[in-house]
């Protein structure tokens, strides 16, 4: 079933408890309690759904009332979307499609708030002074939920499923803040989302804040097996956070250009492509001007970019200087290189990507560009098992080939190239409608040269 | 081009008649509500005669005008804003004077003004936003003409200068202007890091001013409809002079328990406590919005200012009258103390409402005596309200269990002992905390700490 929407319910609630004694047996139930507390009020009639850039407000545990007439308890979740004004402004039905390609489910972002008019009693205030001294613990809970759903699901269903959801959330809390006390020290429990193969779907999982993910590796492995999930490579690494289609990324790089191309439509062929999810790293980015050198590097930066990205490393993209700095240290370079602009091929990539993120990778040579016609195969292996960018370079270029359509029986070729020489700005359509990111032909490469592939291999972990 | 202020004929009634010895000046409050394009005026007070306590004050100055006792003013006006209700606020000073000294009265307002306007918002716990207008008005009146001069001055600006302003009269100008009204909860947990008066007041403080942004911050309903950007508030209501029926718009407030600079964190704040304070209960709360045209937004600030004012007057009040009562080395005991609770009355003429905060032993007789000496307002006592909060069910009782029921005998001993004296008692020179005027004296006298909030 393909969902159409995903209900995104963020908010903040504050944990608050008073210890008489941290390290006392009592302090745990002390801390249960204020969980339970917590859990009573999101089951109150007081807690209300506020729809992100609309004037619609649901109060879900009042047998559903909203402040807009016409959403009632038999609506479609739907009907929600002509509230909302698009980010655009303007038009209220969003109709920025990407050109080419559905741009996934509609997130329908909402904001938990409490009521506090309306209060049950209305005897006036005092002041209760408690003299006994105590740790008073304070930290904000950032509870954060998602459920996909289908148009027709009723907007009642999906406002009870999300109150279910913030109990269970609230739970998993106080399991990942009990288990990581120690004495009055209590670390954040923070929500992550994964987007895990069918049937488990969207589902949310609980880190502590600080414990890196190196150490929540026993975590992990029981949720490989409750979700059935292959033991050899990361899914619920904090890096493999599913991405919501409607957030931005901050660091400015575009993820992914190829998906909005079409592959080309050749008979009896299939499509091969880098699994997961890469930035697009050019030439003259980073205030870096390295045109006319830097095209290896860039194809380097894309592929530990991917790394990054699917969570087997924490390392940021490297920069040049550390590119270069890391050929140095393997003794693959004079300390001289550092800050040079030499160009470094497809034997420097692979000594860069062991010695910054420990990933190897295999070389395939061709002496001739039109040999890399026959090498379909190999190549639709590559995406089938690793999925990882390959790095191409021969001649005076590099290049990063991100997929290829290939036919076993007629042996016709594209390649799914993505260019470092690019210069301009982040400019999605200038980059897909220009080539930039595009698909090519064999006679893309030069007949007569002869080129080295790289391509790394996936780590086996979790 | 000055400001504009719309004046009731009620208040132009008041400052006729005001009656001022030979030679002798009157000074008094202007009220009502600002709004950017105009203002208005709905009530004016004078400030009543101070009891001294002892031979009265030889003349100090050349001129009567130097005779104004800037302290006395400036308290008054104070204790005259915590019955105000949200949308209504002193906007400024009159001062009636004897032709002889009118010259002379620009400088004396001047002076007034400043200090004034610097004395009521200390301790406030929201801040002005950009669309607040921070001129306040002075209106001279010639006692034997009866001539006025209306000035402004800009009171955020020390080097402000006096700008003409108009002065109209208007009949019925607030009869029209609909009331939001709503009721909230509060429960505020309070950490106190140590026990000394000057902790409390500084860990009360912080406490209340981050509930204080919550509330700031908090989504707003009045009447159903969001109270968002540049939208009117509908009240459905078309101004007519005619009808004298005021509208009561309910307000709804929604709250987060986000603080920006907590949610960086990765770890819990722990601090450790000498104890904890905590405010709990309901507080009912009440807003005017003028009618000519105004915004959701700007209603909606109006109620949520009066939310945030009222909880914050009644603990100043609480502690100051703990403060006269009990010297500053107590400081707060143990156990459940019940603020004083907040009742409405009507303001002749006008219908408005004032409030004012009665204490556990008072009754609507001394709410009544405070209105006439702070208000200058005669309201019978059936027309005090009392049930918009209710009455906390226990005794004041220090160092006890923390209950809700009403103590045993032997608890009633213990609170008799801390309670204030009765009202009865002329022992001098306790004051009781009930009757406004010698306690607002009282608090003059006590020289440190006694503004609460101190800077």
């Amino acid at each position: 079933t393909v969902c159409d929407f995903i209900f995104r319910l963020k908010g903040i609630l504050e944990f608050a408890c008073q210890l008489d004694n941290p390290n006392g047996v009592q302090s745990q139930s002390t801390i249960s309690k204020s969980f339970q507390d917590l859990r009573s009020k999101v089951t109150s009639k007081n807690i209300v759904f506020t729809v992100c850039n609309s004037p619609v407000l649901i109060w879900p545990n009042t047998g559903f009332q909203s402040s807009v007439e016409s959403l009632t308890e038999a609506s479609a979740c739907g009907d929600i979307l002509q509230w909302i004004e698009s980010d655009d402004g303007g038009s209220k039905k969003s109709s920025k499609k990407k050109d080419k390609k559905k741009s996934g489910p509609t997130v329908v972002n909402m904001k938990l708030l409490f009521e506090v008019t309306e209060p049950a009693g209305n005897t006036a205030p005092s002041l209760i002074r408690v003299s006994t001294q105590q740790h008073c613990v304070k930290m904000p809970l950032p509870l954060d939920c998602a459920l996909s759903v289908t148009t027709d699901e009723r907007l009642e269903t999906v406002c009870t499923g999300l109150v279910e959801a913030l109990n269970k959330q609230l739970a998993d809390m106080e399991e990942v803040v009990l288990q990581y006390r120690k004495g009055s020290s209590f670390l954040v429990p923070q929500p992550f989302h994964f987007q895990l193969p069918e049937p488990a779907g969207l589902i949310t999982v609980v880190y502590p804040a600080g414990v890196p993910d190196s150490q929540l590796q026993a975590v992990r492995e029981d949720l490989h097996r409750k979700f059935e999930l292959p033991c050899d490579r990361p899914y619920l690494r904090r890096a493999n956070a599913f991405h919501f289609p409607d957030a931005a990324y901050k660091d400015g790089y575009l993820r992914n250009p190829h998906i909005h191309l079409n592959p080309p439509n050749i008979e009896d062929a299939k499509l091969y492509l880098v699994q997961g999810v890469y930035s697009y790293h050019h030439y003259m980015q980073d205030h870096v001007d390295d045109n006319g050198w830097g095209c290896a590097y860039r194809s380097l930066q894309t592929i530990c970019s991917w790394f990054q990205q699917q969570g087997y490393v924490e390392t940021a993209v490297p920069t040049h200087t550390q590119i270069q700095q890391a050929l140095v240290d393997v003794g693959d370079k004079e300390p001289r290189f550092v800050g040079s602009r030499q160009w470094i091929g497809s034997i420097e990539v692979q000594a860069v990507l062991n010695q910054l993120l420990g990933v190897t990778s295999k070389i395939m040579f061709v002496s001739q560009g039109s040999e890399l016609a026959t090498k379909g195969r190999e190549l639709a292996n590559h995406f089938q098992t690793e999925g990882t960018p390959v790095m191409i370079g021969g001649g005076v270029l590099a290049h990063t080939i991100l997929g290829v359509v290939w036919s076993e029986n007629t042996g016709q070729i594209r390649f799914l190239i993505l260019d470092p020489h690019y210069t301009g700005g982040e400019d999605l359509q200038t980059i897909t409608d220009k080539g930039w990111c595009g698909w090519k032909g064999p006679e893309f490469w030069d007949q007569n040269a002869y080129y080295n592939l790289c391509l790394p291999q996936r780590p086996k972990s979790i | 081009m000055g400001r504009s202020y719309f004046v009731d004929e009620a208040v132009e009634e008041y400052l006729v008649g005001i009656q001022t010895a030979p030679g002798s000046c009157v000074t008094g409050l202007l009220a009502g509500q600002s709004s950017p394009q105009r203002d208005f005026v709905v009530l004016a007070v004078q400030t009543p005669h101070r009891e001294s306590e002892g031979q009265p004050k030889a003349s100090r100055g050349v001129s009567p005008l130097d005779d104004i006792d800037v302290e006395w003013v400036t308290e008054h006006a104070k204790q005259v804003s915590r019955m105000l209700p949200g949308g209504l606020c002193i906007l400024g000073l009159f001062l009636v004077t004897p032709p002889e000294l009118s010259k002379d009265a620009q400088n004396a307002l001047k002076r007034l003004i400043f200090a004034m306007d610097k004395y009521i918002t200390k301790g406030r716990l929201w801040e002005l936003s950009e669309e607040d207008v921070t001129d306040q008005v002075t209106l001279h009146i010639c006692s034997k003409t009866k001539k006025t001069v209306c000035k402004t001055f800009d009171v955020k600006d020390p080097k402000s200068s006096a700008k003409p302003a108009d002065w109209k009269y208007q009949t019925g100008v607030s009869s029209s202007w609909p009331m939001l009204s709503c009721s909230v909860a509060v429960d505020v947990q309070i950490p106190m890091t140590g026990s000394s008066s000057d902790i409390t007041d500084k860990c009360m403080k912080d406490g209340l001013r981050r509930w204080a942004k919550q509330i700031e911050a908090a989504c707003c309903l009045i009447n159903g409809r969001h109270a968002l950007d540049d939208s009117e508030l509908v009240s459905g209501q078309k101004k007519n002079p005619k009808t004298t029926h005021r509208q009561t718009l309910p307000a709804r407030i929604f709250v987060s328990d986000e603080q920006a600079e907590l949610d960086e964190r990765s770890s819990a704040l722990v601090q450790l406590c000498s104890g904890s304070v905590k405010v709990r209960g309901v507080v009912h709360c009440r807003a005017y919005i003028h009618n000519n045209k105004p915004k959701a937004r700007h209603a909606a600030q109006a109620i949520k200012r009066d939310i945030i004012n009222t909880v914050c007057s009644r603990v100043e009040m609480f502690l100051e009258d703990l403060l006269i009562n009990e010297g500053s080395h107590k400081g707060l005991c143990s156990g459940q103390q019940a603020l004083p609770r907040r009742v409405f009355a009507p303001v002749p003429v006008s219908g408005l409402s004032v409030c004012d905060y009665m204490f556990p032993d008072e009754s609507t007789a001394d709410v009544a005596e405070r209105l006439k000496e702070m208000l200058d307002c005669k309201t019978p006592e059936e027309d005090i309200d009392t049930s918009l909060e209710g009455n906390q069910l226990f005794s004041n009782v220090c160092g006890s269990e923390i209950t809700e029921s009403p103590s045993d005998d032997s608890s009633k001993h213990v609170f008799s002992e801390v309670q204030t004296e009765n009202p009865k008692n002329q022992k001098a020179p306790q004051y009781y905390a009930g009757v406004a005027i010698t306690a607002a004296v009282a608090l003059l006298a006590t020289a440190t700490s006694l503004l609460y909030f101190n800077e």
